[in-house]
């Protein structure tokens, strides 16, 4: 019975410690330096927080651009669309800063009771790759215990105590926090140093969430907004215009927009595997976004979803992303010239829905 | 035999309310136009932004009171709750309900036409939505409705009982043409 337990023990502790290895990423030629994130607080030095930044410099006069996936590591869409940016975008004007897991911590664990896999397999011109799949805060083994009410620093306000490891309400953070609030400090501080004017946090939701699709801005990007999504609806592209709302305080939306002269965007897609309607939770539902139990509810119209009928797969939503992006982009690059960013070599919508995001991976 | 000539009757209503529906022009609006929100859905951001593309003269309060009407024509309502916007707005649910009620009652005391547009689509209708649909539509003398927010026929019904013009449209951009024709 003890070498059956140790058996069991062994395999399960083997495989709960390859959450912990690093995804291999491959940035493309253009890459002009890569930093980690205790580059601009030294203390997340030899912590899970100390992620990687990749700077693209096109050594043009321009504007910087800052996109950040793995936010929320359970939303792998934006994880995969920042890597994209990362293995595949030629920055020709001004520069671009890439961020693809922003909350490496998270990378390292599962949401608990979600039966979620730990990693996902996508098809690559190089073969196949595997993405860690993670949870939607930093992991319980870097920041313990959460407390009963998480106390949003500095304003005060009062959330659920599991959000104290949730990046996107740790914003503008403290360089003496928690893991959590000083990953959101070093972004904030990354902002300030790299002048960013422009930037992305890249997010998922589930379907029945009413923001899927939108793309959130902070009250100075709103013009910008609106224009990008009339400019994507002519190109018969359907996204809905969110303002940040300025009294939810740690969001990236409010506090990047409000202490930086940032102009910051979220966008959201429809993520079958964060949802409570979904049925069996596997890989398959994570890349190919089919769940029979959404179709059902979509079809019976009792409840507002976003879910397609032919399901939402990883590729469609990466090209939601990627389009948003640019579309968001063109728009600010017509408002600021002075601070254009180019950014080329990129896939279209249609060519990631007929090939594949893995065609524009190493 | 009976229910069949009650269908026929029926259709009969039907066509004749869909014919004199169609019939009905839409009045002209005059400029400057005051653009507000009833719900503080972004979809007023939306409203601004297709004005500024037809290069009409529209100013946006998105809380507008009565008084923010003073010098304008024409009340352009852009109805949806969203959760956010009144979280962005400083307003609950109630009180945003009372200020476009007040909006709307003063606009019709100062004779300022109001041109409804839902541009919203599903995720501005349902419960929280419909009753600042209710009110702004009912409450107009056009509307232009995004199909998508009217695929039960919400709008159009209200149009139809209130004798009220509408414009149903496929999506945002298709907005810009009965817009612009209003004012011309």
């Amino acid at each position: 019975m003890l070498i059956l337990t140790a058996i069991v023990g062994a395999i399960a502790g083997r495989e709960f410690l390859r959450m912990h290895l690093p995804d291999t990423l491959y940035p493309g030629s253009t890459l002009t330096s890569a930093r980690l994130l205790s580059d601009y607080h030294a203390k997340l030095a030899h912590t899970n927080g100390n992620t990687a930044v990749y700077i693209f410099d096109s050594h043009r006069p321009g504007g910087t651009l800052l996109v950040l996936g793995g936010t929320h590591p359970n939303e792998p869409a934006a994880f995969i669309t920042a890597v994209v940016l990362l293995e595949h975008a030629v920055v020709s004007t001004g520069r671009m800063i890439v961020i693809p897991q922003a909350s490496l911590s998270g990378f390292s664990c599962t949401d608990p009771l979600e039966g979620y896999p730990q990693s996902f397999t996508l098809q690559t011109p190089s073969g196949k790759r595997s993405f860690r799949f993670g949870s939607r805060g930093m992991n319980p083994v870097d920041q313990w215990p959460d407390p009963l009410v998480y106390l949003q620093y500095p304003s005060g306000q009062k959330l659920s105590g599991v959000e104290t490891r949730n990046l996107n309400r740790s914003y503008p953070g403290r360089p003496d926090g928690s893991l959590t609030e000083q990953v959101g400090y070093a972004i904030m501080q990354l902002l300030v140093k790299e002048h960013v004017d422009i930037a992305f946090d890249l997010h998922e939701a589930a379907p029945e969430i009413p923001i899927i699709n939108a793309i959130i801005v902070h009250e100075k990007a709103k013009d910008i907004g609106a224009e990008a999504v009339l400019n994507l609806q002519l190109e018969n592209l359907e996204y809905a215009l969110e303002l940040s709302p300025s009294n939810f305080h740690g969001l990236s939306h409010r506090e990047w927009g409000d202490r930086t002269n940032v102009i910051p965007v979220l966008m959201e897609t429809s993520n079958p595997i964060q949802g409570r309607l979904r049925g069996r939770t596997s890989e398959e539902l994570l890349v190919n976004g089919v769940d029979e139990w959404y179709r059902q509810a979509a079809q019976l119209g009792t409840v507002r979803i976003t879910y397609n009928l032919d399901g939402q797969p990883m590729s469609q939503r990466v090209a939601r992303h990627i389009t948003g992006l640019l579309a968001v982009l063109s728009v600010y690059n017509d408002r600021f010239p002075e601070k254009k960013i180019l950014l080329e070599n990129l896939p279209g919508y249609e060519d990631i829905l007929t090939q594949g995001v893995g065609s524009f991976l190493h | 035999m009976k229910s069949i000539i009650s269908f026929i009757v029926l259709t009969l209503i039907l066509f004749v309310s869909t014919s004199s529906l169609q019939a009905q022009t839409p009045p002209k609006f005059q400029m400057p136009i005051l653009i507000s929100s009833a719900g503080q859905s972004a979809d007023v951001t939306m409203a601004a932004m297709l004005c500024k593309k037809q290069n009409l003269n529209a100013k946006v309060v998105a809380i507008a009171k009565p008084s923010d009407l003073d010098g304008f024509k024409t009340l352009l309502l852009v109805p949806g709750f969203s959760s956010k916007g009144l979280g962005a707005a400083g307003t609950s649910r109630e009180d945003e309900m009372a200020r476009t009620k007040k909006l709307l009652a003063a606009a019709k005391e100062k004779n300022i036409m109001v041109l409804t547009m839902h541009l919203g689509g599903k995720p501005r209708r349902g419960q929280q939505s419909d009753d600042f649909n209710k009110i702004a539509a009912e409450a107009a003398s056009y509307l232009i409705v995004v199909k998508q927010g009217d695929e039960d026929q919400f709008f159009s019904k209200l149009a139809a009982d209130n004798k009220i013009p509408i414009e149903v449209v496929a999506k945002i951009a298709d907005v810009m043409k009965p817009l612009a024709a209003a004012f011309k």
